[in-house]
């Protein structure tokens, strides 16, 4: 589609909101883009700023910005954290209508289908956001109404769907970050996977580069449910002694992650098993939303029966 | 754009660390002040031989650096005024050593201040300035502006929490400033004049801190009051009591309403609400201090007191005052919650009228301010609700700001406590500083002689601040 000048009919009704938005920062602690990039341009401020750009002509509308203003997971910490009580989520779909009606249709972190798609509808029938139809004997994907999370890329049986921009959050990209931790640091025993709708203990930010008292990594993905079982198998490849999946209680999760990650980590018991392994070695921790005491209760419990058992 | 070589910086810092995109120059251009201002590029190094060579080359060509953290500044300072590098400092962030026995640590600039929090935790201390910005404000940013918050009362600010640092002068050359030591005798005690300068004289790459124990327990209480002035009279006295406060915080009845009106707490609507804390390692020393400030509060017409040790408690008495912020930007649809005028201090004794002052200034006009703040350190927020959109609330505000600091002068008060200068606060700064100036001006010349380290701030900032930069509201007139 050919790129036309901006109209702003979705994205005016936010003008005094805009305004209202003190540019205080505290969207960004938690956002898992903004952790990935470590960029103030991938972080929820930025988009508002960006919408307010767009909104009063001082941007132009480009590509670029469209991948930006199309990339959220819609975990919502933003809005949870948001001193002045902005729904910054409704304000980037309204972005991201205006855009899509200039002629900027890029995927972002939405939903992407490949030539591989046997157009079988399971994704169509399994997205809890209704973003996925078929047009034309080709699934696609509605970018404003997809909110990344991931189901169909989990259900697809030809492997035909992925995110455009995963930050981080691919299988590859996860198996790298533990097989490099692991082997970087020899003393340490588990590898604690982290949902980012449940809580997580942990510095945000910053490194610390040696300590003394920790034997653990938190690794923050998307939600419990999209963690494949070789991402699970991989750290006990790089002699963990443990795995600790957190995800969200029964009923709480919007896209079903927490029945997928109970599933996968039951799998992971009876492989362990059936190879004369402990299968406690692997748990599965269900954490009520902003629960950091419960959270860091159950990797202290986990911690401490792993290096029991040893 | 100003004269920039892009390819040179990438050579410095490497392609992943160079940003020259409109989207990116237009985000990187504000902070939380209202202000914004184009910059040319943004530079994210990732260690000291990178600040250096970004440095050595912004030098030569006499390009403007405007060193940033977090980006919660509320008076400009990160603002690029006059164009030229960003540099962001986030990627700086690695907590370099944890000394018990010496009792410090060393950390990059970009660390985020609740991140060392968590990191010096499970060693039963903390870094104890604690600004309200936290959770997103680094280090660098904290010690380019002397950052400081609710606990200040007792632990001090960012200025009494630095040993020493690592800084990357004008001419690129490093510098070890302060020592590892609790004392240093004579001397120049340059990182004290780095600490507030607002990365006008230096880049700070590396810091040493101080760390203080975790209280065991800390009590909180609350005290309403029908009259303003009662209350002001009770934080004089519990000052001056030699009592301890760990907190002592202020709320005044606009406040206490905005809360209400929009988040329905059910808040007694007084006057004002004094909130007091004491923290310690001794059940007894912690009632010792609550019991005095609650004799005091009493003594002043301070009613429905009451106090608590337990933390869910805590965070209920707190709640007000937490909410403070999100029921400002909900009090009207139409008005905005700007960072203006919001952190001047003043004498103990002159509290409660510096409370009345901004009332009658907001009045007369037609805007809305609150009182409320740490007044145990003699802090007094503000925070200016007008409609961001009508060119004629920008004089008004412009007015009332000026008849406050001139009150704020004239009661020997500072112009800001904690936010810091920047380019909204400089044209008080500049009056209440007025003798000093001269040498200031000095100093920034000798060490900077090229004037590339954040130009425009401080002294150097214009003298109208609506007119220094753009502001960042759409503004009909």
């Amino acid at each position: 589609m050919e790129n036309k000048p901006m109209k702003t009919d979705n994205l005016k009704k936010w003008d005094k909101t805009l305004a209202s938005c003190i540019r205080c920062g505290y969207c960004f602690e938690h956002c898992p883009l903004s952790k990935y990039t470590n960029w103030e341009s991938d972080n929820p401020r930025a988009k508002i700023i960006m919408a307010h750009g767009l909104l009063s002509g001082e941007l132009e509308p480009s590509t670029y910005i469209a991948e930006k203003l199309f990339s959220c997971f819609f975990c919502k910490r933003c809005e949870a954290a948001c001193s002045s009580g902005v729904e910054l989520t409704q304000i980037f779909l309204d972005v991201r209508r205006d855009l899509l009606e200039a002629g900027f249709d890029v995927p972002g972190t939405t939903s992407i289908t490949n030539d591989n798609c046997a157009a079988c509808l399971i994704c169509v029938k399994e997205c809890p956001h209704e973003a996925r139809s078929i047009l034309n004997n080709v699934v696609v994907t509605d970018s404003v109404k997809c909110q990344s999370c991931g189901r169909c890329v989990e259900v697809c049986p030809a492997k035909a769907a992925h995110l455009g921009l995963d930050y981080g959050t691919s299988k590859n990209e996860l198996n790298i970050e533990v097989s490099d931790y692991l082997k970087n640091n020899k003393n340490s025993k588990a590898i604690i996977f982290a949902c980012n709708w449940s809580y997580f203990p942990d510095l945000q930010s910053s490194i610390i580069e040696t300590s003394d008292n920790k034997n653990y990594k938190i690794i923050v993905n998307m939600c419990g449910g999209r963690l494949e079982k070789v991402t699970l198998l991989e750290p006990f490849l790089h002699n963990a002694q443990g795995v600790l999946v957190a995800c969200c209680p029964d009923g709480d999760c919007e896209h079903n992650g927490s029945e997928a990650a109970k599933s996968n980590v039951l799998y992971i018991k009876n492989l362990l098993q059936s190879i004369n392994m402990d299968p406690e070695l692997i748990k599965l921790v269900q954490i009520k939303h902003g629960d950091k005491t419960g959270f860091q209760a159950e990797i202290d419990i986990f911690m401490e029966k792993i290096l029991g058992n040893k | 754009m100003g004269q920039i070589d892009l390819l040179k910086l990438e050579t410095i810092v490497g392609k992943n660390n160079v940003k020259a995109d409109p989207a990116d120059l237009y985000i990187y251009g504000s902070d939380s002040s209202v202000h914004t201002a184009m910059p040319w590029a943004v530079v994210r190094p990732e260690n000291t031989e990178h600040v250096q060579g970004i440095v050595k080359y912004a030098n030569s060509n006499k390009i403007p650096i405007i060193t940033r953290g977090g980006g919660s500044g509320m008076c400009g300072q990160a603002v690029p005024v006059n164009g030229g590098i960003i540099l962001d400092m986030k990627q700086m962030n690695r907590i370099l050593e944890i000394n018990m026995p010496d009792v410090y640590c060393r950390v990059e600039p970009g660390v985020v201040d609740d991140d060392l929090n968590m990191a010096l935790k499970p060693y039963g201390v903390f870094f104890p300035p604690t600004p309200a910005s936290s959770r997103i404000a680094t280090i660098g940013g904290e010690i380019g502006n002397n950052a400081s918050g609710v606990r200040s009362v007792k632990y001090g600010a960012t200025r009494d929490a630095v040993l020493g640092m690592k800084v990357v002068m004008a001419n690129g050359e490093v510098a070890d400033f302060g020592a590892f030591t609790r004392v240093e005798a004579s001397g120049y005690q340059m990182h004290k004049l780095i600490i507030g300068s607002e990365g006008t004289l230096g880049i700070v790459v590396e810091a040493t801190l101080k760390f203080v124990p975790i209280p065991e327990f800390r009590c909180l209480g609350i005290a309403n009051f029908d009259s303003i002035k009662d209350a002001g009279k009770a934080i004089g006295e519990i000052m001056a009591s030699g009592a301890n406060p760990s907190m002592l915080e202020l709320v005044d009845s606009i406040a206490i309403k905005a809360v209400n009106k929009t988040m329905d707490l059910g808040l007694a609507e007084v006057d004002a609400a004094l909130l007091y804390e004491a923290d310690g390692m001794v059940v007894e020393a912690v009632d010792y201090e609550i019991n005095k400030m609650q004799r005091i509060c009493k003594k002043h017409n301070g009613k429905d007191l009451k106090a608590s040790y337990d933390a869910a408690e805590r965070a209920k008495i707190f709640m007000g005052r937490k909410k403070l912020f999100p029921a400002l930007s909900k009090y009207d649809e139409n008005l905005a919650s700007t960072s203006l005028a919001d952190d001047m201090a003043v004498p103990y004794s002159k509290m409660a009228d510096m409370a009345a002052k901004i009332h009658e200034v907001a009045k007369k006009n037609d805007i809305v301010m609150t009182a409320y703040g740490h007044c145990g350190s003699g802090c007094m927020h503000t925070k200016i609700l007008m409609d961001t959109n009508r060119k004629d609330q920008w004089a008004s505000a412009k007015k009332a700001i000026t008849e406050i600091y001139e009150y704020v002068r004239s009661v020997n008060g500072t112009t800001s406590a904690e936010h810091g200068i920047g380019i909204s606060k400089a044209e008080s700064f500049k009056i209440e500083k007025a003798n000093s100036l001269d040498t200031l001006i000095k100093i920034k010349q000798a060490l900077d002689p090229n004037n590339i380290l954040n130009p425009g701030k401080m002294m150097q900032a214009a003298e109208d601040w609506v007119t220094a930069t753009d502001l960042r509201y759409s503004i009909k007139s």
